[in-house]
């Protein structure tokens, strides 16, 4: 059992947020106001801050071993996970996660019964379910607890005293989120934009269904977009005096006929050597902060290793898109999926990644 | 009621059945009997349904049917048209189904029976009697040509006791020979839920629901026979409260909306029950407005929001309400369903505030291009609010066709609240000028987009349409709606109107200055309403006199390049042209728009002429062409030209005339 679950787990509702909420609460009107039509239509913050950061701290690898229970953090970092957005989750309590835990096992077993959580190869028979929260992947006191969902089972023909075996898991999370856009939510709302699962679709799907029926939250695939694919390579790059990131493998397809794909690897060194030339071009004109990267900084970069190519090959990468970027720290892929090998650059990851979900938010 | 005819009846008895017609023949003198005696009367149409009202013509008619058929298409046809009003006996399904298996009936006709049994189905009075030859029915399983049908007459009777080992084995078997064919695997399904234990192969859950619908243009014969005579027709699925029912639904792909099944919160807080005194009553049981209004204070909101769209009930109640989170959460899984494509269409109820806040939330963040054409039709059903500012310049600059109809629409239904009911305005705290101001930038907005899409689309005549139709809908705001707004087409789109080369351009554009004409000329308005509260700034008169007076100039007084117009061309170039009489180039005869019809007036004054001269119209004929060319439909270029341009005075007293306005 998870001890963690059962201690007075702050959710980013306390009484000292209160406050602060209620002074930011004009940006979501409340509807019944007669202040006017005009403040009904306020614009939220959340618009202004619909964009991808132009700008973002360099990635400081965190040892998170002490932070975060290493079991879990095992679990992180050794799975590819398939990314979704999450809409902010309506009355979610951390407190409840073992009674979540059993409801979810129920509903899962019930769904199979009605036949719609069926595979025909896997024959399971029952299943435990464990809600927990990881603790730790959070600084800022607006994110959310991270909450890892594990679902166990054992094969209808094990024998007795084999352990149940993980068949799925998933987490909820919200690393370094928007304050703004977190602060409008009102109270019952508990914001974890990113849901990364990995295993059998038909149990994703079951717990996506639960969470939609229990918490009324939606989800949608979340793809990981070319210019977040372009910060993960220079954001990785950039970490190479820290942790040897082996090789720096971009997947590219071009549109000619047949369609062609190319896979681009870089020697981790020469990368670093033109990410560094890149960086100091960029903060000769500014003396700011070393520790920021600015965007410009990661187009240039790539726009870099795409004339080198050039150079070589007399073919313009920019005609194609980039699919896909590897390196000894992790992998993301335009998909939506993404493995974080290194677990020092975890929070950097999920950080980018949290930012990319609520970009998805709607509304 | 029209009685029956025999006459009609001998249409359907055909020459070659001779052997049979004799007994086709008394079993519909037998009916008709039945009818002239004792029972209402169905209507005989040609070859149309028969209707067989009584019971017990069902009762002997459909054995009989099926007896003397034997191949005869006659039979085959009076199977087609039997129709029945009101029930249909179990007793003579049951005795048919008998035949079925003694008498020598062809396949087809077979087929034809069962279908028809699928289509009455509802109609059948009691399942009891069928069910209980439930095991006969299931022999005729192993026909071929019968097996779909059978299956799915199966499914509808299936229960609990008739699941047997024995007979899933016998559909396993039809399975391997058949394949995995769906009537298969949905009265398996079936029986997996009754009795899982007996049918243990897995069923994937991606089965398309339903059986092959062959029976639905019968079916909605049937519908339109009973309707037509006042029949309630009674369906399986009640529709008793628009609330969609939680059926063993399988996955949809993104075809249409899917709403979430309205249910009770799931989620609890474990100390809810010691704070809340009074029990809530779930939204998910209220069936009327009546009960709605008398638990109002102790609905509970269901688990999920999106689940609401389907009932105007359950909109109405959150309109009123006004909750916050549960706003929220709607505007979610609206927000999301869009973006997922989901919504092939929207199901916005209007009048609820809160779809309006959604759409004013969901136009911040659009990017222009996502469900165009439903956006803006939903913008049109929205009253205007100002400093709605941001809106305008998400709106896309390239598919003005959907957009202007729309824009036009928005138009027109954005001062609708206002004159209904000026109450609303103070609430809203909105003044009227402030409402004004926002719905003059909306006109002039739109005048920019337009003069910029015509250059763009090479004033494309579709597209000159469509704006010149916004400029009528802006004539109309005095007129209609009691908002003084005065505000010409800007020149972009004056000028490209005019010198259009489609004659319906210049006679929407001469309508809309015969109207601007008639509206600010003091006298020459007809209405009641007065411009003592108007305010016109000079600018505008200005304009307005200018295009009046340029038009004039051009279509009549032939002087289109005259000095004080807003088109300079220097005199060098339009000699450089080698036109000759440039000056007269756009008149009512020589405009391109008309030239046509002054040719077409040309030979009809002169059919023996052979070389037009259109010149010679300007003489004589000259008031003969304008009433032709008027009479061609052209009833803008008329108005025009009877409120702006009188004859017996001379065009330069016109001008003058124009010019002190």
């Amino acid at each position: 059992m998870d001890p963690l679950s059962e201690s007075g787990m702050r959710t980013p509702h306390n009484g000292a947020v209160v406050q602060r909420r209620s002074k930011t609460r004009s940006y979501r009107q409340s509807y019944r106001s007669c202040l006017g039509t005009a403040s009904r239509l306020g614009v939220t913050p959340a618009l202004t801050a619909r964009r991808l950061n132009a700008s973002r701290r360099a990635a400081k690898p965190q040892n998170l071993a002490d932070k975060v229970n290493p079991e879990h953090l095992a679990l992180l970092v050794k799975a590819e996970w398939q990314l979704s957005y999450v809409t902010p989750l309506y009355q979610f309590r951390h407190t409840q996660l073992r009674s979540y835990s059993r409801q979810l096992a129920a509903f899962i077993v019930a769904e199979k019964q009605q036949g719609l959580a069926v595979e025909v190869s896997e024959l399971h028979n029952s299943y435990r379910v464990s809600l927990s929260v990881v603790q730790g992947l959070t600084e800022s006191e607006d994110d959310a607890e991270t909450v890892l969902i594990q679902i166990h089972s054992k094969p209808m023909f094990a024998r007795q005293d084999e352990p149940q075996r993980s068949v799925w898991s998933g987490w909820l999370t919200c690393v370094h989120g928007s304050p703004e856009y977190l602060r409008s939510l009102p109270k019952d709302f508990t914001c974890l934009p990113l849901f990364g699962s990995r295993g059998p679709e038909y149990l994703s799907r079951v717990v996506k269904s639960w969470f939609q029926k229990t918490f009324d939250c939606c989800f949608g695939s979340l793809e990981i977009n070319h210019t977040s694919l372009q910060w993960f390579a220079a954001l990785w790059t950039d970490c190479h005096s820290q942790s040897h990131i082996q090789h720096l493998r971009m997947l590219w397809t071009i549109p000619a006929a047949p369609p062609l794909q190319i896979t681009y690897t870089v020697d981790p060194q020469d990368a670093w050597d033109l990410w560094n030339s890149v960086r100091k071009e960029a903060t000769a004109a500014v003396t700011e902060d070393a520790a920021s990267i600015d965007l410009e900084e990661v187009t240039g970069f790539l726009q870099a290793l795409k004339s080198h190519f050039y150079r070589h090959f007399r073919l313009d990468l920019s005609a194609g898109t980039l699919q896909q970027v590897s390196t000894a720290l992790g992998s993301a892929k335009s998909s939506g999926r993404i493995k974080m090998s290194n677990s020092r650059h975890v929070i950097a990851t999920l950080t980018l990644l949290t930012e990319c979900a609520l970009l998805r938010m709607p509304i | 009621m029209p009685s029956s005819s025999l006459a009609t009846t001998r249409l359907l008895i055909k020459p070659q059945t001779a052997l049979k017609s004799s007994f086709l023949r008394f079993m519909l003198m037998f009916l008709c009997n039945m009818v002239k005696c004792k029972h209402r009367c169905p209507t005989f149409l040609q070859k149309a349904p028969i209707h067989v009202s009584s019971v017990g013509l069902c009762f002997f008619f459909l054995p009989m049917i099926l007896v003397s058929g034997a191949g005869s298409s006659p039979c085959v046809r009076v199977l087609k048209c039997l129709i029945p009003a009101s029930v249909v006996p179990q007793q003579a399904v049951v005795r048919a189904v008998v035949w079925l298996n003694v008498s020598k009936i062809p396949i087809s006709t077979q087929v034809l029976f069962i279908k028809w049994v699928l289509t009455v189905f509802d109609l059948i009075d009691a399942k009891d009697q069928l069910r209980a030859i439930y095991g006969f029915i299931f022999s005729f399983i192993t026909e071929e040509n019968l097996c779909p049908y059978i299956c799915h007459l199966l499914y509808l009777l299936t229960r609990k006791e008739n699941v047997h080992l024995y007979r899933v084995r016998k559909l396993l078997e039809l399975q391997s020979k058949l394949g995995r064919q769906p009537f298969l695997m949905h009265l398996l399904s079936l029986y997996k839920v009754f009795c899982p234990e007996l049918v243990t192969l897995s069923i994937p859950s991606r089965i398309r629901s339903g059986f092959k619908n062959y029976i639905s243009p019968w079916k909605s014969a049937l519908v339109a026979v009973q309707k037509s005579n006042g029949q309630q027709v009674s369906s399986s699925i009640s529709a008793a409260f628009t609330i969609k029912e939680k059926s063993i639904s399988r996955k949809r792909k993104h075809c249409h909306l899917d709403l979430p099944a309205l249910s009770s919160v799931l989620n609890k807080e474990p100390q809810s029950e010691q704070t809340s005194r009074r029990k809530m009553v779930p939204l998910v049981h209220l069936s009327s407005f009546a009960q709605m209004l008398k638990d109002m204070h102790r609905i509970e909101l269901p688990a999920q929001m999106g689940s609401l769209l389907g009932s105007s009930l359950a909109l109405q109640y959150l309109d009123c309400v006004q909750e916050e989170s549960a706003l929220l959460r709607l505007n979610f899984w609206l927000g999301c369903a869009l973006h997922e494509g989901n919504l092939s269409h929207f199901v916005f109820q209007e009048g609820f505030s809160s779809s309006d806040a959604f759409l004013y939330k969901f136009l911040n963040v659009w990017d222009g291009s996502l469900l165009r054409p439903q956006i803006l039709g939903l913008l049109s059903n929205i009253p205007v609010i100002p400093s709605t500012r941001g809106f305008f310049f998400y709106s896309a600059f390239r598919c003005f066709s959907v957009d202007f109809p729309a824009l036009c629409l928005l138009l027109h239904r954005s001062w609708e609240p206002v004159c209904d009911c000026q109450l609303s305005l103070c609430c809203r705290n909105i003044t009227l000028s402030g409402f004004k101001d926002s719905v003059m930038e909306l006109v002039h907005f739109v005048g920019r987009l337009a003069s910029l899409g015509l250059q763009l689309e090479g004033c494309n005549t579709l597209l000159l349409s469509f704006i010149l139709d916004f400029y009528e809908t802006v004539c109309d705001t005095f007129l209609k709606f009691g908002l003084p707004l005065v505000v010409m087409p800007p020149p972009g789109v004056f000028y490209p109107a005019l010198l259009a080369t489609d004659p319906v351009s210049v006679d929407r554009l001469a309508y809309i200055m015969h109207r601007w004409v008639v509206f600010l000329t003091p006298g020459k308005q007809r209405s009641k309403k007065t411009l003592h509260s108007l305010f016109v700034s000079r600018h505008t008169f200005r304009q307005f006199n200018h295009y009046l007076v340029f038009m004039v100039n051009c279509l009549w007084n032939c002087r289109m390049f005259h000095a004080n117009t807003d088109m300079h061309v220097r005199e060098e170039l339009l000699h450089k042209s080698n036109v000759p009489q440039y000056w007269t180039r756009f008149d009512f005869i020589h405009h391109p728009a008309f030239t046509g019809y002054a040719v077409d007036f040309h030979q009809k004054c002169w059919p023996g002429k052979k070389d037009v001269d259109v010149n010679s119209i300007k003489s004589k004929p000259w008031s003969w062409y304008l009433e032709y060319l008027f009479n061609q439909g052209f009833d803008g270029l008329k108005d025009f030209v009877h409120s702006s341009i009188s004859r017996q005075v001379t065009a330069g007293d016109k001008l003058q005339d124009s010019q002190q306005r």
